[in-house]
């Protein structure tokens, strides 16, 4: 195979695979420290990215209730970013209190903590349709002045990839970077990975149970609107939905990767990324399925995925 | 009295055909098992009716034959069985969550394979589907015998050797075992049948609704199905039935509302087009607050003793 | 040891019913059961003692197939049983009971009761649905036998009522009528006589004994108090740790140094 074609289908996997890999970050961490899936966090990320559209003072369509809706004032895009994904955290930590500690609280199964997320996710991004509409928008541009596209090749066979997906790649290597360190070498990493194991113990003993949920969470939504924006970047904000979309994706990812494990979201993310990327060109149509496919195969063959531990079943 | 039969004739129909979907969530959940499955046979048993009758029986004058209806659902319902058997068997054994979100990448997969494939039409779907009947109003000839006839089902399986078997599995897996149920088979067993229910359902709902594509039988189906069973109730087959008649005429009823002279535009608004809102918050609220449903074997009880005593 | 002989003629060489031949369970690092070696005989009742932690569920957990053991084999009338799923071993004629009362607690007693005929019937859903005759009959007959448990076990009074809201000690006797549903001819008991008190454990006494000799049954009990095993059991089998380290009647199993040690420690 030729060995450009080859390189260039690596990035191109790489790159989708990292947004993949940041979204799956948040997704994993909450089933790390609590055990359910939260599936709100393609809501959340769906958040993220309207509120950092909203922020950087750009204007809203014609459909939704708020239809040519703007903010009187605009923000740099890095700022707005921020300010989008600490909005997407917030919402997290709303979700939380109002849907899952009840649930927690009582001690329900996961099942049906899933069954709730489920539907606060699609309330959540249908409210957002109703606001907003479900055209798609893009972002003004943040990296005027940098090339558009680097080149990994040379410039006989040039190997092309966008500047904002070797952005979107950094930046999904530094998160990850930060949050293995956060969860090894912290103590709030202890005390997480204390909660986690077992929830009473912890918080009998001495544990601020309650405050770390809520930091998972923050940090959580953080990454989930960290991702809706960094994606809206990356190939504009295709409505509303796109949330949902993610969310099911999300799903394989974590799930191959290995439910809660923190490098496993990113090697989940790459290797589905990577798959996506070398699909067959007369199969493209169904690369949509590729991630669902690899999920089933999984959860069949190896239900604790490429990096978790197999699950020892107590009778 | 004709006037309302008439307005709401297309309303009617679908409420009876939610009802009768939202068994097919219920029959897996009566063995413990969260499947959302049913959409994906739900779609495949539409393509089948779908196809069959716009290319595989030559389109007549005057309306296409009932009984060419019947043996498509009949079709369907083998097909869906056979793939819910292929699908069911590996699948079962997963437990919990694993198991619904197995569920939930088949019909993603199914929804993809269907945009793709030419018989299905791609991503326009296949429309004109030929009409057994001159009115909306007339299929009910076929949606409330299947729904009778699912509820009888359900109602006498409640009570019989296999249905124990399944609730034992519900109630705990392991001590049932341990008492000689065969856990993999009586999954497969309530999968199965949920998943012949769905195509037949489906292969009804392709004529129905005369044209069929891959935004049948989706994620959002999923959710609604579970919204249904969540409010309505998921301990008896009372329950989804009432959730999906219910959960399904709400929206319209609201819709009425929003014509009422005065309301706010952005009420209007939400109250015509919040379906799915309202079905997601509906969801989260019964999950704290009512778990197991608005209809509860309780309830069925105290109504049923109720209803004993003289007046 | 009597042995009415089973329900077939079987050609077992021996009078055992259950063999344990050198069965190892190991957990990750830790080994629950260590080439454990025992036979119950048809018609026995089998004591099986030690302290917390020893490893007798785990050892009810290989016999009836819940756990694989990681080595050695399980013989039941001759057959190898090794690694059979639970409900196989159920229909082969093992029933039990668990540590933690494991009814299903949303259900009526009755209900509990019927359930556990399910390997002795054989309707199928299609008739079962149908209401056939055959399918009728035995549903009536399932009714029945269920009844009939309810009352030797001394709970015919509250057939409708649901599990859960029994008190503890009727919960571990329904427990046992559910077991015995299953028409089975070896029994175990995993601590039956847990949560209740001394009347209520007499009763237990009595009711294993008359259950034994009424329905032939072997028995094999996991039990704490002390008492009750010494005064029922024709055998008692000792583990610690993971290992067999007594077996033989009441009488010397009582005065064994390894048990006594293990029971009161080595700082004696």
């Amino acid at each position: 195979m030729n060995r450009t074609f080859l390189l260039q289908q690596v990035l191109n996997g790489l790159a989708i695979g990292s947004v993949y890999a940041i979204f799956a970050l948040g997704y994993t961490l909450i089933f790390s420290v609590l055990r359910i899936i939260n599936f709100t966090h393609g809501a959340i990320f769906t958040i993220g990215a309207y509120t950092t559209y909203a922020l950087t003072g750009s204007q809203f369509g014609i459909n939704g209730l708020l239809a040519g809706a703007a903010l009187p004032f605009g923000f740099p895009f890095v700022l707005a970013l921020l300010g989008g994904s600490l909005v997407a955290a917030l919402c997290g930590v709303i979700v939380e209190r109002l849907a899952f500690r009840p649930l927690r609280a009582r001690g329900a199964d996961p099942l049906l903590t899933l069954v709730s997320s489920l539907g606060v996710a699609v309330a959540l991004v249908n409210i957002t349709q109703y606001l907003f509409g479900a055209e798609p928008y893009s972002y003004p541009d943040p990296l005027q002045g940098l090339p558009s596209a680097i080149n990994f090749g040379t410039a006989a066979a040039p190997v092309l990839v966008r500047t904002v997906q070797v952005v979107i790649f950094a930046v999904s290597m530094v998160m990850l970077v930060l949050l293995t360190y956060l969860m090894n070498a912290t103590r709030t990493g202890k005390a997480l990975r204390a909660v986690a194991e077992d929830m009473t113990t912890s918080s009998l003993l001495g544990i601020d149970t309650d405050r770390l949920v809520l930091l998972t969470f923050v940090i959580s939504g953080f990454l989930g609107g960290v991702t809706g924006t960094l994606i809206g970047l990356s190939v504009g904000v295709a409505g509303p939905y796109f949330g949902i979309a993610f969310g099911l994706k999300g799903l394989a990812v974590i799930v191959l990767g290995g439910l809660g494990d923190i490098p496993g979201a990113v090697v989940g993310g790459l290797v589905i990324g990577l798959a996506e990327a070398f699909v067959p060109a007369q199969y493209i149509a169904y690369r949509e399925a590729v991630p669902f496919a690899l999920l089933f195969v999984v959860l069949l063959v190896r239900p604790q995925g490429l990096l978790g531990r197999a699950q020892v079943q107590k009778v | 009295m004709a006037t309302f039969l008439a307005t709401y004739d297309f309303l009617l129909v679908s409420m009876v055909l939610a009802a009768v979907l939202a068994l097919t969530l219920y029959l897996p959940l009566m063995a413990g098992q969260l499947s959302v499955a049913s959409p994906g046979f739900y779609a495949l048993g539409g393509y089948i009716a779908a196809i069959m009758s716009t290319k595989i029986f030559p389109p007549g004058p005057g309306l296409y034959p009932v009984s060419l209806v019947l043996l498509e659902m009949a079709v369907a319902a083998v097909v869906s069985g056979v793939l819910g058997l292929a699908v069911g068997l590996p699948a079962l054994r997963l437990r919990g969550i694993f198991l619904a979100l197995a569920t939930i990448a088949f019909v993603q997969i199914l929804g993809v394979v269907a945009l793709n494939l030419n018989v299905t039409g791609g991503a326009i779907g296949i429309f004109g589907i030929p009409q057994p009947f001159s009115s909306a109003l007339q299929y009910m000839w076929l949606a409330v015998p299947l729904l009778v006839v699912s509820m009888l089902f359900v109602a006498r399986l409640e009570r019989t050797r296999t249905g124990r078997a399944l609730v034992a599995l519900r109630e705990d897996e392991l001590a049932a075992a341990a008492m000689g149920i065969d856990p993999t088979y009586h999954k497969v067993l309530a999968f199965t049948t949920s998943a012949v229910l769905a195509g037949a359902v489906g292969a009804v709902s392709a004529h129905f609704i005369n044209t069929w594509n891959s935004r049948q039988g989706t994620f959002d189906t999923s959710v609604n199905l579970m919204a249904f069973v969540l409010v309505g109730g998921s301990r008896t087959f009372v329950g989804p039935v009432v959730g999906g008649l219910v959960l399904t005429a709400l929206p319209e009823a609201l819709r009425g509302i929003a014509g009422v002279a005065g309301l706010p535009e952005w009420l209007a608004a939400f109250l015509r087009d919040g379906r799915l809102i309202i079905f997601g918050v509906l969801i989260a609220i019964g999950t704290v607050f009512f778990p197991q449903g608005l209809i509860t074997p309780g309830l069925l009880r105290r109504l049923v003793r109720r209803r004993a005593r003289p007046g | 040891m009597s042995g009415a002989p089973g329900p077939a003629a079987d050609p077992l060489p021996a009078a055992d019913l259950l063999t344990v031949e050198r069965v190892t369970c190991q957990f990750g690092g830790v080994t629950a059961v260590n080439e454990v070696s025992f036979a119950v005989g048809r018609g026995e009742l089998f004591g099986l003692i030690g302290p917390n932690g020893a490893g007798k569920t785990t050892l009810f957990n290989l016999i009836t197939g819940l756990t694989a053991p990681s080595g050695g084999h399980l013989r039941y009338r001759g057959e190898d049983i090794t690694g059979l799923p639970p409900h196989r071993v159920a229909k082969r004629g093992i029933a039990r009971t668990f540590q933690n009362v494991r009814l299903f607690g949303e259900l009526s007693a009755l209900d509990n009761v019927m359930i556990a005929r399910h390997v002795r019937t054989h309707s199928g859903l299609v008739s079962g649905v149908l209401g056939l005759g055959p399918a009728r009959r035995e549903e009536h007959e399932t009714r029945e036998r269920a009844t009939a448990l309810l009352a030797l076990v001394g709970l015919a009074d509250r057939p409708e009522e649901r599990a859960r809201n029994f008190a503890y000690g009727d919960q571990r006797r329904l427990e046992i009528a559910r077991a015995l549903a299953l028409e089975p001819e070896l029994l175990l008991l995993d601590e039956p006589a847990a949560g209740m008190n001394a009347g209520e454990k007499r009763a237990l006494s009595e009711l294993i004994r008359s259950v034994r000799a009424r329905l032939s049954l072997t028995i094999l009990l996991i039990e704490h108090y002390v008492p009750l095993v010494m005064n029922l059991c024709d055998r008692i089998a000792v583990l610690n740790f993971g290992q067999l380290i007594a077996l033989g009647p009441p009488a010397l199993v009582q005065k064994h140094p390894a048990v006594v040690e293990a029971y009161l420690g080595d700082g004696a």
